[in-house]
């Protein structure tokens, strides 16, 4: 049980400050680039009219994916930022299934991956919204419904990000403790292989879609 | 007064163990209770659909059950585990555990019964959706067990972390407000994700073609209910991991306790609301699914409303936590 929140780390010193490298993480997601980019080279590769498998799985992904986005937005702003949202949920589903897989590990176990996906979709989503409405416009929401509200207003928006982060991240978490744990007391017999199905295909895809479309909203909130 | 901390850790773990199934037998039985109700009153309507309907709700109940049965494995592991060390602080978490662990299961126990008993009222009104209306009820109930499963965390890092570089004075204190903050933090996210999946089911089965856009936005309205819980979970993570300095006075350990159930208490109610959100907006995104995105961004908007008050909780507690 001691590897119950162990993390290996690369610690620089510079300049009295210290910089921290989670290795495991960035080997991880490394790996998830890497499948995704072959996937994308299989998948758009000699295209043709009689598509060869790779390019119908490819199609319907993307199909199914910006078909959400347009619903959610309309059809200018789904075109611009479908590829983002595709790019999220296939990065977010292959990292949350890499824990199958004996010996690697889910990225999105550590919170650093989550907060700076939330980070990044907070970002657009008001970049977005500003776009959209003008800056003036946008600021004017913060002093709604009365001017004083505008500090509750802001912290209600520094909310989203935690809520969005620390969602995937407990439930990530939280389902590899479960499964540590458990195949620590029944010695790796019978039952992890279910938890491993329940908790990385079946929670582990959930939480990626969920991740995505709130990404989705929370840009369909700022710009409409 | 001096009591052998042995003593202390074996009667702690024996009060969590029966905290933590005591109190998780309570909801799952509720939603059982409701998912049976409905089966019943659908069965009277398409008595020829009776297979049917009570294989569903066998299976809707199974579901609905996993919550007290994750309360069951935590509190055997409480009675029957050996603590590797025995003071004060390994008591606390015991308790802890139990407390997360207990209050934890309510919430979704109930919030699960709720897509049970609609999807086999649904299977009475329209038995051409049977496979979709299970599917659906499986995903929703399943999402709905996410608070207890981050209560069962927990709970398992309360009973398997290792404390003992910990003063005991002020962390004793944390570790049981780290329970309360998850557990009672949990129940009306349980609660309101079910309330949701309920009416997601009921949608799909007046309008089986929607399934699709009511999944999605029933999968986001539970994802925002949960977010109580989530607060819950974050503060039960930085009162487990976080050093306190060590202090014989009363005070410090009264403030972490009280922020733990600042933010517990916090959430129940933005919980259960954020679930009457999502309840409302998925059951009219499957009478006019024309307008699943003005209702998606309705509802958003006013969970966010509705979700503030669990959000002042959690300032509060973080106030107690770090400037206390």
């Amino acid at each position: 049980m001691d590897e119950l929140g162990l993390v290996h780390q690369l610690i620089i010193p510079i300049a009295g400050y210290k910089i921290t490298i989670n290795l495991e993480v960035i080997l991880m997601t490394w790996i998830v680039f890497i499948v995704l980019i072959l996937f994308g080279v299989f998948a758009s590769r000699k295209s043709s009219l009689i598509p060869r498998p790779w390019q119908v799985l490819g199609e319907l992904l993307v199909a199914a994916l910006y078909q959400l986005t347009e619903d959610a937005l309309d059809k200018e702003k789904a075109e611009k930022y479908a590829p983002m949202i595709f790019a999220l949920f296939l990065f977010l589903l292959l990292s949350n299934w890499l824990g199958l897989i004996p010996h690697l590990q889910e990225p999105t176990k550590d919170l650093n991956t989550p907060l700076s996906l939330g980070l990044m979709g907070f970002v657009i989503a008001h970049y977005a919204g500003i776009k959209s409405k003008g800056f003036k416009a946008y600021a004017k929401e913060y002093f709604q419904p009365m001017f004083f509200m505008m500090p509750l207003n802001l912290i209600g928006e520094l909310a989203k990000i935690i809520s969005i982060s620390f969602r995937l991240f407990g439930n990530i978490m939280g389902g590899s403790i479960i499964i540590l744990v458990v195949s620590y007391l029944t010695y790796s017999v019978l039952l992890p292989p279910l938890l491993n199905a329940f908790f990385g295909l079946f929670v582990g895809t959930i939480q990626a879609f969920v991740f995505t479309m709130l990404t989705v909203v929370y840009i369909s909130v700022q710009v409409k | 007064m001096a009591i052998d901390p042995n003593i202390l850790v074996k009667v702690a773990a024996f009060a969590g163990g029966g905290i933590a199934m005591g109190l998780g037998a309570v909801g799952a039985a509720i939603g059982e209770g409701y998912t049976a109700s409905q089966a019943n009153l659908a069965i009277s309507r398409s008595p020829e659909k009776s297979g049917d309907i009570f294989k569903n709700m066998l299976v809707g109940q199974a579901v609905a059950e996993s919550a007290s049965i994750f309360a069951l494995v935590i509190a055997i592991l409480l009675l029957f585990l050996d603590a590797s060390t025995a003071n004060l602080l390994q008591a606390a978490a015991f308790l802890g555990a139990g407390i997360s662990m207990g209050l934890g299961a309510i919430g979704s126990g109930v919030g699960s019964g709720f897509p049970g008993g609609q999807s086999c009222l649904g299977i009475s009104r329209q038995p051409a959706a049977t496979s979709k209306l299970t599917t659906n009820m499986l995903i929703g109930s399943a999402v709905c067990q996410t608070p207890a499963i981050f209560a069962m965390v927990v709970a398992l890092i309360l009973m398997f972390m290792d404390f003992k570089n910990a003063p005991a004075l002020p962390t004793w204190a944390a570790l049981l407000g780290a329970g309360f903050s998850m557990g009672l933090a949990a129940i009306g996210s349980g609660y309101g994700g079910g309330m949701a999946a309920g009416a997601s089911c009921e949608g799909v089965s007046r309008n089986p073609d929607s399934v699709g856009n009511v999944t999605t936005i029933m999968l986001v309205g539970q994802a925002v209910s949960q977010t109580p819980s989530i607060f819950g979970l974050l503060i039960s993570f930085i009162l487990m991991f976080r050093v306190f300095p060590e202090s014989t006075a009363l005070s410090p350990a009264m403030a972490l306790l009280a922020a733990g159930l600042c933010t517990g208490f916090g959430g129940i109610g933005p919980g259960i609301g954020n679930g009457m959100v999502a309840q409302g907006a998925v059951r009219w995104v499957a009478r006019n699914v024309e307008h699943a995105g003005d209702l998606m961004r309705t509802m958003l908007v006013g969970q966010a409303v509705s979700q503030s008050t669990a959000i002042y909780a959690m300032v509060i507690s973080l106030v107690l936590i770090f400037v206390v």
